[in-house]
């Protein structure tokens, strides 16, 4: 949601102020608070750092050695190899900046197609799902205030009272206006405590949810047919999947009662309703239709392209929206431009300089990407920039052993993070108040962070990195090392394209607390656009679309060997892979080890302890981690946090079974079991 | 689009019976990309696409549209490349050839064939079925397709006493169709007990006071053995030698399924067609049964879930998914509303010697709930009135997850314990999102921090999510 916050330095350190910014309007969680932390951290890496053989130790060498190396590397890879066996995997924590330089550099320095980031564990279906019902893809089409002013918001997958706190004042101000808040988890988090109706489904039936839902909205004429009629395509096809349910139905896909599910249907149809998802819905192999599931019951009752209404999601990255709108994934160009798309190519070409054929195509997605690796069309080479994805990705066994197998890895990263520990080359970067940059929140405003603090002696920017790695493919030109000119170029660049930042400035953004896209020129004088879809939607005929989804089960059902789900998710002090946050003593102190979550008729049965360390497998891996006994998860799931490294790594355990139209992984659900340990 | 050679690698899959099993493989089939592995064929013997069964006594009793219960239209098969043969009965497999025969004559080859061929009414034999001229009576009936709903409607509208045979679930529910047409609706039933393989005695004499009260006449213990009348239905006539008067008779005495196709073809049958765990009818690697007319150890399904299970595991086999997929077996739980009567019923009513039962009546309003335990395990389960914990009970048993030791949480919610921020201790988290403990807040109260304010700007609490000022004011408060 990006907290605005201020810094200031004195003699005896720094000090931190929650400001009184329209997101967090004086806000903060203890992650701002203990953010200072990370200044003068003495972990900083300093200096570039080169490990000569495989298994052999770092050593601290000069930039001007590591970039040489790295050049000569990625050349020698390339000439042997093919352009496309160097790889680049972004972060959606990197600025707007950043994002847009790095992708510019894979197709135009390495002119490589190989390029994602770790947005794909996050965003993807979200974004496929936006694109698909209304033609674009902003997280929120409406500024966070609106929520206070609906009536019902319907919340699902999200633990938004401990990912990111501050947003809750919105709920609060809902509550107290007379608005109603329905959450859906299938634990009973601290998010599902401050909700009217919660309801606890089976982890992985959020699309059986839906599909429900649609089905009782068409049977008891919960629907809007002049909304239908007007201003949306495809509504028979959906229909038709919601005829496909029985008395019953609910209880055994959802686990929830019926009643419930039509009180809370009801509810939805009677005033202005947001429907607002996170990963816990969208991280699945079916996340795109779960989505779109929802979006189909929001249009079938008119809850769509009008003020206080609305389908949003909910991004947990620091730019996760800014991240991915320009060209850090594998199939798309900045401003939200298509990779395949001609016309589209041709317009960033053009702004590039550089001719047609030679802009690479649609590469391959973050999970396939680190699965070729070692395959004949595989990647040999992989630079990572803010993303640590030995802990991040799915089945990180897997992921690791990959990643061991590369003939070049570089990491750019604050820390020596667990995939820095792998890498050939370690490039230290400067970090977010060491520089200033953009970043878009989830309400696609344009924020900016500004330079505070001075980075240690030998930490670079990474745009400063990118421009000097340009320099040596022999493309420096078109690269620039700071960020005020490289924004000037992502201006002109997406004008005109869907996510139109042309009439964002520097200025504007002070001025208006942040500017929303899309912000041609003629919008900048109001600070872009803060609320989309309201005459029509962003498909050419301006027409929202129905997209007939069906719920077919998860990828892994529990089983004999494997009986309970298992689900992951964030901890209020923990922040993400944990190369940050598991630095901060104060964070550590709260949640410094990780945990399993298990409810206590299963813990008697089986004789576990409150405390006690516990393993927890999958067919794919197993953690040995703590034991919480709590009733706020049903008997049968289990629930760990993702931020760890080691014995306590969640996605040890994790499927990687992708969406087929997102390519996200089923981070949410997979069979487990969990005994104790030795004895 | 495919070239000519791969068209020809496409094997040809032929599935016999567009019903909820039928139907329901061939979406899934298609969604887990069996399309590139297969040319589909879909043979379904009503016309028009695919609709759903469970509905049809919302249809009769006109809370949704005929319409409205369709599932699979006969443009949804042609978007997604699949040949639909609605109208078109299969009258015979040749399995050496490998061929179906049509009633029109057709004759169609398939490399694989997935039997869903389902089920049809059982009608008991009983005397008076027929009229002189051998034709069914007028004004006798049985529910199971569209068809027969329109006819059951139209027939009854004309109709003053309605009489369902059967007082199973699928009785129960014709009965409910059949109140909103007007006529005077009776159910009759063989045995003592309503729904006897979903209820006990107990649930069963209560739901029987329940639907007498809204005016459903309820004959229990009374065995059918002709319908009177001479060309159209005129009333019924049982064992005990009483008779009971009714313009309509809608026959609901339970399903058997349609084996006769395999059985003639040399496949092995019993009461359905018998299937391993991969679903493959005996000795023929390419032959599957799902749905009614399937019977795996022993077992024939007569319900929706278990016909969507087992076409899952087919779906994921056959489209390459999950080759090794396996069906073990289903346990079925049934829910149903009559009347504004809620119940379910969940694995077997009945409990085994040594079963551990909890029971909670409340006869007055029609409020009935029952657990049998065995192992700390859910064996069985119903809830007659209040149904509104049959989801986490269905949950419990279709995942055989450990019971609570408070077993009337599984019947009530039992409200926890208020916290009172008074009585927090020292060491108790008030502020999540900052970690501030009541200690600290009491400490920088004993301070002189006087106002919510000043607490949340000396120690963060309450500048997270915001939850925990009515806390902070609370704990102000306790100190003043």
């Amino acid at each position: 949601m990006q907290c605005g916050m201020n810094l200031n330095h004195t003699h005896e350190g720094w000090s931190i102020e929650a400001r009184d910014f329209p997101t967090n309007r004086g806000g903060m969680c203890r992650k701002g608070w203990t953010s200072i932390a990370l200044l003068e951290h003495p972990e900083r890496l300093t200096a570039p750092l080169i490990r000569r053989e495989k298994g052999g130790s770092f050593e601290a060498v000069s930039w001007d050695e590591a970039l040489d190396f790295v050049a000569s590397r990625f050349i020698a890879i390339q000439s042997e190899q093919g352009r496309d066996s160097v790889g680049v995997f972004g972060g959606g924590g990197l600025t707007n900046e950043k994002a847009y330089a790095l992708g510019k550099f894979a197709r135009v320095a390495l002119k490589t197609a190989n390029i994602d980031y770790n947005g794909r564990y996050c965003m993807a279906s979200a974004a496929a799902a936006g694109l698909r019902a209304y033609g674009i893809d902003r997280g929120l089409p409406f500024p966070m205030q609106d929520i206070a002013g609906a009536d019902t918001v319907f919340l699902f997958g999200s633990n938004l009272a401990e990912t990111m706190p501050p947003i809750v004042q919105w709920f609060d101000e809902l509550k107290e206006n007379g608005g109603k808040l329905i959450v859906v988890d299938p634990r009973e988090t601290p998010t599902a405590r401050l909700a009217d109706v919660h309801l606890q489904i089976t982890p992985g039936s959020d699309l059986a949810l839906a599909n429900a839902m649609l089905s009782i909205a068409v049977e008891e004429n919960l629907i809007d047919e002049e909304f239908i009629a007007t201003r949306t395509n495809g509504f028979e096809c959906a229909r038709e999947v919601a005829g496909r349910i029985w008395n019953g139905y609910i209880e055994w896909a959802c686990g929830i009662d019926e009643e419930q599910v039509r009180e809370v249907t009801r509810m939805l149809f009677e005033g202005n309703s947001m429907f607002l998802s996170a990963r816990g819905a969208e991280q699945h192999a079916n996340g795109t239709e779960t989505v779109m599931g929802f979006i189909n019951v929001a249009l079938a009752m008119g809850k769509a392209g009008k003020t206080f209404n609305g389908y949003g999601t909910l991004t947990g990255q620091g730019n996760g929206q800014g991240g991915r709108e320009h060209g850090q994934k594998c199939d798309q160009l900045p401003g939200y431009r298509k990779i395949l798309d001609p016309i589209h190519r041709a317009e960033v070409a053009d702004h590039w300089g550089v001719s047609l054929d030679e802009l690479p195509g649609a590469g391959k997605n973050a999970v396939d990407l680190l699965n070729s690796i070692g395959e004949p069309d595989g990647i040999r080479a992989l630079w990572t920039m803010g993303s640590n994805l030995v802990i991040s990705s799915p089945n990180a066994n897997r992921v690791r052993q990959k990643i061991e197998s590369l003939d070049l890895l570089v990491v750019s990263d604050l820390f020596m993070s667990e995939t820095a520990q792998l890498a050939d080359v370690v490039l230290p970067s400067m970090q977010w108040a060491e520089e200033e940059g953009t970043m878009t929140n989830l309400e696609g405003r344009v924020l900016k962070r500004n330079r505070a603090a001075a980075a240690p002696e030998g930490a670079r920017s990474d745009l400063w990195t990118i421009q000097a790695l340009a320099e040596r493919l022999g493309q420096g030109d078109k690269f620039f090392p700071d960020a005020r000119t490289t924004f000037d170029e992502l201006r002109r660049v997406t004008k005109g394209a869907p996510a139109d930042y042309s009439g964002i400035s520097y200025e504007g953004i002070d001025q208006h607390d942040g500017m929303f896209w899309p912000c041609p020129d003629e919008q900048a004088e109001n600070g872009g656009t803060q609320r989309l879809f309201l005459d029509r939607f962003a498909h050419p005929d301006g027409r929202a679309v129905f997209h007939p989804v069906e719920w077919w089960g998860r990828a892994e059902e529990p089983d004999e060997q494997y009986p309970l789900f298992f689900t992951t998710g964030r901890t209020m002090a923990q922040y993400q892979s944990g190369t940050q946050t598991r630095r901060v003593k104060e964070l550590n102190a709260v949640a410094g080890r990780a945990w399993v979550e298990l409810h206590p008729d299963l813990a008697l049965e089986l004789n576990i302890e409150h405390g006690e360390i516990v393993r927890v497998s999958s067919r794919r891996g197993a953690i040995e981690v703590e034991a919480r006994l709590t009733d706020a998860i049903r008997p049968d799931t289990l629930f760990a946090p993702f931020h760890y490294a080691g014995q306590g790594c969640a996605n040890l355990l994790t499927i990687p079974a992708l969406d087929p139209i997102s390519k996200m992984p089923e981070f949410k659900v997979c069979a487990a079991k969990i005994e104790k340990v030795g004895v | 689009m495919g070239s000519a050679t791969t068209v020809e690698m496409k094997q040809r899959l032929a599935i016999i019976g567009n019903g909820m099993a039928g139907a329901r493989f061939c979406a899934e089939l298609v969604a887990r990309g069996g399309a590139d592995r297969f040319d589909i064929t879909i043979f379904g013997e009503e016309p028009g696409g695919a609709y759903n069964r469970i509905l049809l006594s919302d249809v009769l009793n006109g809370s949704r549209e005929a319409g409205a219960i369709e599932t699979h239209s006969l443009d949804w098969f042609a978007r997604n490349n699949i040949t639909l043969r609605a109208g078109e009965k299969i009258t015979f497999i040749d399995r050496d050839e490998k061929t179906l025969t049509s009633d029109r004559g057709r004759i169609s080859h398939y490399d694989s064939l997935v039997l869903a061929t389902g089920s049809r009414a059982l009608v008991p034999p009983m005397d008076g079925l027929h009229s002189s001229d051998g034709e069914r009576k007028k004004g006798i009936f049985v529910l199971r397709t569209l068809a027969d709903c329109d006819r059951v409607a139209n027939y009854a509208r004309k109709a003053t006493r309605a009489v369902v045979v059967g007082g199973g679930l699928l009785g129960l529910e014709a009965a409910r169709g059949l109140m909103q047409h007007g006529a005077q609706v009776g159910v009759v039933h063989r045995s003592g007990c309503l729904m006897s393989a979903q209820l006990d005695q107990s649930s069963g004499d209560m739901l029987r006071h329940q639907m007498e009260m809204m005016g459903i006449n309820v004959h229990l213990n009374k065995a059918t053995t002709a319908i009177l009348g001479d060309e159209c239905a005129q009333g019924l006539a049982f064992r005990d030698g009483t008779e009971l008067r009714a313009d309509m008779v809608v026959l609901a005495c339970g399903i058997v399924p349609n084996i006769e196709l395999a059985r003639d073809a040399g496949f092995e049958v019993n009461k359905g067609i018998e299937v391993d765990d991969a679903l493959r009818v005996q000795g023929d690697e390419n032959t599957f049964a799902i749905g009614e007319c399937a019977e795996h150890q022993g077992q024939v399904y007569g319900l929706v879930a278990p016909a969507w299970e087992q076409a899952r595991v087919l779906a994921l086999r056959l489209s390459g998914h999950s080759p090794d997929a396996l069906y073990t077996g289903s346990k079925t739980s049934t829910k149903l509303k009559v009347m504004g009567v809620e119940l379910a019923s969940i694995g077997t009513p009945r409990e085994a010697e040594g079963d551990e039962v909890v029971t909670y009546a409340e006869p007055s309003k029609g409020r009935y709930k029952k657990l049998i335990i065995r192992d700390n395990r859910l064996k069985g389960a119903i809830l007659l009135g209040d149904v509104r914990k049959a989801a986490v009970l269905q949950q419990a048993f279709d995942r055989s997850t450990p019971l609570p030791d408070e077993r009337a949480t599984l019947f009530f919610d039992i409200g926890r314990a208020t916290n009172d921020i008074a009585d927090f201790p020292d060491d108790a988290t008030v502020c999540n999102c900052n970690g501030v403990s009541a200690g600290t807040l009491r400490a920088t109260i004993q301070e002189g921090a006087a106002s919510v304010e000043t607490l949340m700007a000396q120690t963060k609490a309450g500048t997270g999510c915001g939850t925990c000022k009515s806390s902070l004011k609370a704990l102000l408060a306790a100190k003043g």
